[in-house]
């Protein structure tokens, strides 16, 4: 956590709803234990860049913030294009508090240049028993939901209802209305 | 069969209890309105009596008749019935008398029969086709507790009133027109027309009154059904998903992709047509968002023993 108390020391946060974003930091240990959710390493945010000079430069402007925080993090990055016109920005860390607080920074650079309205949710990845898993958290609202794959391309609801369940027991801020946990479709890792 | 805790639920039980009760009222109401206006009250209800008992004896055969189901044999479907008969040992109930299969996509399930031994399972193809093995036995679950639970009994017998009234209605309505209002008593005529006019509004008020208090029964039956039908797989998440696949409205879990409506929302067009209260007063099933719900907190309090 020293990165986090660095990055408190630093800057005042701005949008409230993001207080509970780092809960999943402290969740992430029972989920594995007791939940079958084990972290993949690799997280992404996901966001829907502009015309500007700033997302044109993205790729050096993380390359500059990780090599800041690379004293404490080994995390290596990937800028990734998909077919919604969005883009991700992939970490992959074996470390998942490391992976929380990089992607929030990045969220927070997006920010600082007055482009927070362009992202869109930070997205973890599991393995679910068999099946890929990903919490998602959406930006916008500062909630979190899970998303379940069986067999790659379906969502598998009850798997995901149960996780919600598990994650709402971690006090994590869950998604309350079910309609609301959109698919991420194609997410790049 | 309620001593776990994960299966209670109070709230639904007071309000059975309170829309029962006001059932009551409304059925005390009818019969003073009857006896005032010097009908016999109890010659109209052996009449509605009768027109229940015809709809409450024959409702399986006129349900296979309208529907097209198919009665299917073990033979021709040995999962189904290995399900259902699983199932109903599990209930200790009667396995159903038989179970039929309507041929169409359209994703549905339904139980009739006036008691446990004659009553007819239906699933259609839409169904099986469409939902995992988990998720059919949990609406089998749920269809057989409508059977253990006799929800055929409870609403047919609760509903003879809105049939009782319904009928007198069209009888009042018929006879004001051939204008026999008035006629019949010489001595009072603007009296009688008076009772009949009070009779005609009263008689009025109290079908719709009763109308909206069965669908709200219709409504908990159903709630009660999700509950103990969940209590029998001991998974209402299964049924939960199967209700969000089979369901067609729009609060359920979204297939569609957050990037997508991201720029939708600007508009808020869903939250619009949100809360639509006439529409839940007037429908027989709950809606799904508010079953699943529930389902889910029933989980959350079987997690909650961990």
């Amino acid at each position: 956590m020293g990165l986090l108390s660095v990055l408190f020391g630093r800057h005042k946060i701005k949008q409230v709803n993001r207080d509970g974003y780092f809960s999943i930091a402290t969740a992430a240990d029972s989920l594995h234990s007791y939940g079958d959710l084990e972290h993949t390493g690799k997280a992404g945010l996901v966001f829907n860049p502009v015309e500007s000079t700033f997302f044109e430069n993205l790729n050096s402007e993380v390359n500059e913030l990780l090599e800041v925080t690379s004293k404490s993090t080994d995390s290596e990055y990937e800028i990734v294009d998909d077919t919604y016109g969005t883009s991700w920005v992939v970490i992959s860390d074996h470390d998942f508090d490391d992976l929380v607080s990089v992607l929030y920074l990045i969220g927070e650079t997006i920010t600082e240049h007055g482009f927070g309205d362009r992202l869109v949710a930070t997205v973890f990845g599991f393995n679910y028993k068999d099946n890929q898993a990903y919490l998602i958290y959406n930006i916008k609202r500062g909630k979190f939901y899970p998303m379940v794959l069986s067999g790659g391309k379906e969502r598998d609801n009850r798997s995901e209802m149960h996780i919600g369940t598990l994650l709402e027991k971690e006090n994590l801020p869950v998604e309350k209305s079910l309609e609301q946990w959109y698919a991420l479709w194609g997410i790049p890792f | 069969m309620h001593q776990r805790g994960y299966g209670r639920d109070t709230e639904l039980n007071i309000r059975m209890a309170l829309t029962s009760f006001f059932l009551l009222l409304i059925y005390v109401a009818f019969a003073g309105l009857l006896f005032w206006a010097g009908i016999s009250p109890i010659f109209i209800l052996i009449m509605g009596a009768i027109l229940a008992a015809f709809q409450y004896f024959g409702s399986d055969k006129l349900v296979l008749l309208t529907t097209g189901a198919r009665i299917v044999g073990p033979d021709e479907e040995p999962k189904l019935h290995g399900m259902v008969e699983r199932l109903s040992a599990m209930a200790d109930m009667p396995r159903p008398k038989k179970l039929a299969i309507i041929d169409t996509h359209v994703p549905n399930a339904f139980a009739t029969g006036r008691n446990p031994k004659n009553s007819i399972v239906t699933v259609t193809t839409g169904l099986m086709s469409r939902l995992d093995e988990k998720e059919q036995e949990a609406v089998l679950a749920h269809e057989l507790s409508h059977i253990k639970n006799r929800d055929v009994m409870i609403i047919t017998w609760a509903g003879l009133i809105v049939i009782v009234s319904g009928y007198l209605l069209q009888v009042l309505f018929w006879i004001s027109l051939f204008g026999g209002f008035g006629g019949g008593r010489r001595e009072s005529g603007s009296n009688s027309m008076l009772i009949a006019l009070a009779l005609y509004v009263g008689t009025i008020i109290i079908y719709f009154m009763s109308q909206l208090l069965i669908l709200s029964l219709s409504r908990y039956r159903e709630y009660a059904a999700d509950r103990s039908g969940a209590m029998l797989t001991g998974a209402p998440l299964q049924l939960a998903s199967a209700l969000n696949k089979i369901s067609d409205d729009m609060y359920r879990i979204p297939e569609k992709d957050l990037r997508q409506v991201e720029h939708a929302n600007a508009f808020f067009i869903i939250n619009a047509i949100k809360g639509n209260a006439s529409a839940k007063l007037l429908s027989s099933h709950p809606p799904v968002e508010k079953r699943v719900e529930r389902l889910r907190e029933m989980h959350r309090q079987m997690e909650a023993g961990f």
